[in-house]
């Protein structure tokens, strides 16, 4: 095998790899300046996003395809332990946009801060990690490609190591995410135990473990357990608000918007499988149903009752909040109780929905964090109500934040009412009690509208009140806080530009990449049947 | 030797994972936590070292080899919980987890 | 009952032992004797199940490193290194969940036979061809896990003047 053949499909992993490894030895060599090495993270994420949207087959992009047609979506044969799939592609892609939307935007951040490589260095090994995620078809290289991606998390929320509130955020995500990897990996080895493969179609295909259903039913149940901790649902979700509030708003961004959406992708690798096995075989009998337990269907009903939970409580407690880190944070928790309804009605349509759901997310979430970085910047209290005529004062910031907040509450010519829509309208034509899956949705979109309505009256229809300055003179009467004259920073204004061209653009036209993710979806489905 | 039952196994497994939540939900005292969360960690790897010695063939040795690599990387785990509670000490003096308070539960 | 099961029991019961003891002793170094004492047990285990590689591996990264590590790790930590810690309450609800963990997994046990049963041994040249081929990969992966903890931790704990 000759390296070219070898690389070629990996191209965009060996560029991340060589960006954080060139990053890592501009430490060494003392280059520490943020532009210098941001500029590095910028091109390799951007050099990698265009090698995998060609390969997803954009027209004018197509000669740069890398992965041979016929491996793409192709029956695998044996247990191979990576497959290229046209939904990780997809997923690849949304990686890598989260990705390059925080290195955008961390180009602003102080250009004297020497850790600048550590943090450029980290993102990139985070965001590699997550490019595998989505190459994975065996249970042991998802689980350790996931530990690529935590690890380099729980580092970066520790990145700023001066301020005690960042080093807590990590110590308690490291508890947790330690906590779940443990119990991912106990439930892998029972599944092991009963297929003796950890193959994820070979696990998913095999009748071979007829004789052990508690031990398939608990590997399982270890694995839901394990990976809801790292997609934040919600009897598992207590720790990433407390994580995302205290790490740096920068890193949260892309906890949000990026790491989180790993756990999704998991589930959708892991669980999928058995449910659409067991629709496939229904007539005749899958090997769920032979033995005593019908895999498919349980699977069904607890990731049901998981995303009802989670959309509830997460709009209920983000409706109660009073800073702005922590009412978004809940507001990113109710948002995967809309994606896994995707996962359990399990239909092609559905599992586009919900990936449609996760791209939209991560220019809302993403941007908006990002936004709320540059704004913290600017000395702004951390309370929704320090926001007070933000909006006519900082026209851009006020427009962008407001469509970022109208799209994720589903206003229409928004991408977040597409994603809706598809969503549960697919939840809807797949009938039985995911009916009532998409009325949830709805009655908990209606409620999230609330707490996103109240943050735009917040920044346009409210006086700033007078302020105390430091000094302890009221300043000038009813005169609002002087913001500081410069704007957000050339990187984070670009990265907030961009999200909001694309939640526009993507809600008005959506065809181009709502076909890609229908096909990519298609494909998914019908590539076990 | 070749008489030994899988139930025992699997017995002690299950009881170590389970002194091993109930040290990760009990302890405050991270360094007790990275010792709990080790504890079960080795019930996943023995988990995985008996299941293989039971399969045989190709499906053992890949048992072994992952119980290998789950090795490898509790060890690394373990050192970057010790890399954040090292700095936090640094700042703060403790690595106890309760007085670690300035975030809201 | 034959000599390989009662060395099992016997390692067994020193294993839970120690993994209790280990989280329930008040001096913190200790907590450290016993954790060696359990990570040597489980190599023992492992010795007993015809998989030496992994007993030695065992020995070596989790008796050796791992120990000093957390060893380390006190000793940095703690003015003095004999020093107690704050008892902390056992608590019911966690003890229960434990308790309901330990009765799920166990209840597994009806679905294997309860006596016998072929232990396979591996030859360490199969495994390797085994880890570095067929699923080399996994190395691979563990290798990106090692360069990204690495380099955080380093710019974690060094001396830093921002």
């Amino acid at each position: 095998m000759d390296l070219s053949s070898f690389a070629g499909p990996f191209l965009p992993e060996i560029l991340l790899l060589a960006g954080t490894l060139l990053v890592f030895l501009f430490d060494v060599l003392g280059v520490r300046t943020t532009e210098r090495v941001g500029a590095v993270a910028v091109g390799a994420t951007a050099l990698a996003l265009l090698f995998v949207v060609a390969d997803l087959g954009f027209a004018p992009l197509t000669f740069l395809r890398t992965i041979p047609a016929g491996q793409l979506d192709a029956a695998a044969s044996g247990t191979p332990l990576y497959a290229f799939t046209s939904l990780g592609l997809v997923f690849q892609a949304i990686f890598l946009l989260a990705t390059l939307l925080v290195s955008l935007a961390s180009l602003s951040r102080p250009s004297r801060d020497r850790g600048a490589p550590i943090f450029f260095g980290l993102l990139q090994l985070a965001a590699l990690g997550m490019l595998l995620v989505a190459l994975a078809s065996d249970l042991i290289f998802l689980l350790l490609a996931i530990e690529v991606t935590s690890i380099a998390t729980y580092l970066l929320v520790a990145y700023t190591r001066h301020d005690s509130r960042s080093l807590e955020a990590a110590m308690k995500m490291y508890i947790i995410g330690a906590l779940s990897t443990t119990l991912s990996f106990f439930g892998a080895s029972l599944l092991y135990g009963a297929y003796q493969t950890t193959s994820l179609l070979a696990i998913a295909r095999d009748g071979g473990a007829a004789g052990f259903p508690v031990l398939v039913l608990l590997g399982y149940g270890f694995l839901i357990v394990g990976l809801a901790f790292k997609a934040t649902l919600v009897p598992f979700h207590a720790w990433a608000v407390d994580a995302y509030d205290g790490a740096p708003t920068d890193v949260t961004a892309f906890l949000a918007g990026g790491s989180k959406k790993v756990g999704l992708f998991a589930f959708f690798l892991i669980f999928l499988a058995p449910i659409l096995f067991v629709r496939a075989a229904a007539p005749g009998g899958s090997p769920f149903t032979s033995g005593a337990v019908a895999l498919g269907p349980v699977l069904q009903i607890t990731l049901s009752v998981l995303a009802v939970g989670t959309m509830t409580l997460g709009n209920v407690l983000a409706l109660l909040q009073k800073e702005m880190k922590r009412m978004l944070a809940y507001s990113s928790i109710s948002q995967a109780g809309y994606m896994l309804i995707g996962i359990a009605v399990g239909t092609a349509p559905a599992l586009a929905g919900a990936t449609l759901q996760i791209f939209a997310h991560v220019f809302m979430k993403t941007g908006a964090f990002l936004l709320v970085a540059g704004v913290t910047a600017w000395g702004v209290g951390p309370l929704i109500d320090d926001w007070k005529g933000l909006g006519t004062r900082r026209p851009f910031v006020g427009v962008a934040f407001a469509l970022m907040l109208l799209s994720l509450a589903g206003v229409p010519l928004t991408v977040g009412f597409v994603s809706k829509f598809v969503l549960f309208s697919a939840a809807v034509q797949a009938q039985g009690y995911f009916v009532w899956l998409a009325v949830a949705g709805l009655l908990n979109s209606a409620l999230s509208v609330f707490y996103y309505a109240r943050v735009l009256r917040v920044m346009y229809f409210e006086e700033p009140a007078a302020r105390a300055t430091p000094t302890g003179a009221v300043a000038g009467g009813s005169e609002p806080p002087v913001l500081p004259a410069g704007g957000l920073g050339y990187g984070r204004a670009t990265a907030i530009l961009l999200a909001v061209v694309l939640i526009v653009a993507v809600g008005v036209y959506p065809q181009p990449v709502l076909g890609a993710i229908q096909a990519a979806a298609t494909h998914f489905v019908n590539l076990g049947a | 030797m070749t008489d030994l039952a899988l139930v025992g196994f699997v017995t002690l497994s299950a009881a170590l994972l389970a002194i091993g939540l109930f040290g990760i939900l009990t302890r405050r005292n991270f360094i007790l936590l990275l010792i709990a969360i080790e504890i079960a960690m080795n019930a996943a790897i023995l988990n995985f070292v008996y299941f293989a010695a039971y399969a045989g063939g190709t499906a053992g040795l890949t048992g072994q080899a992952i119980a290998v690599v789950l090795v490898g990387f509790a060890a690394t785990e373990v050192a970057v919980g010790l890399a954040i509670v090292l700095a936090l000490n640094r700042l703060k003096g403790t690595i106890n987890v309760a007085q670690a308070t300035e975030l809201k539960l | 009952m034959t000599l390989a099961e009662l060395a099992f029991v016997a390692l067994a019961l020193v294993a839970v032992a120690t993994a209790i003891l280990s989280l329930l002793v008040r001096e913190l170094v200790h907590t450290i004797l016993w954790i060696a004492v359990f990570f040597v047990d489980l190599s023992a285990i492992y010795f007993l199940l015809d998989a030496p590689f992994l007993g030695v591996l065992q020995l070596g990264v989790y008796a050796g490193a791992v120990t000093v590590l957390l060893l380390f790790g006190i000793m940095v930590t703690r003015k003095r290194i004999f020093s107690r810690e704050a008892a902390t309450g056992i608590g019911a609800v966690p003890l229960a969940l434990a308790v309901v963990t330990f009765i799920f997994v166990i209840s597994v046990i009806g679905e294997f036979p309860q006596s016998g049963g072929t232990i396979h041994a591996y030859a360490p040249a199969d495994l390797s061809q085994n880890l570095f081929n067929v699923n080399g990969p996994w190395l691979l992966l563990l290798g990106l896990i090692m360069l990204g903890a690495v380099g955080g931790a380093i710019y974690l704990v060094r001396e830093g003047r921002e």
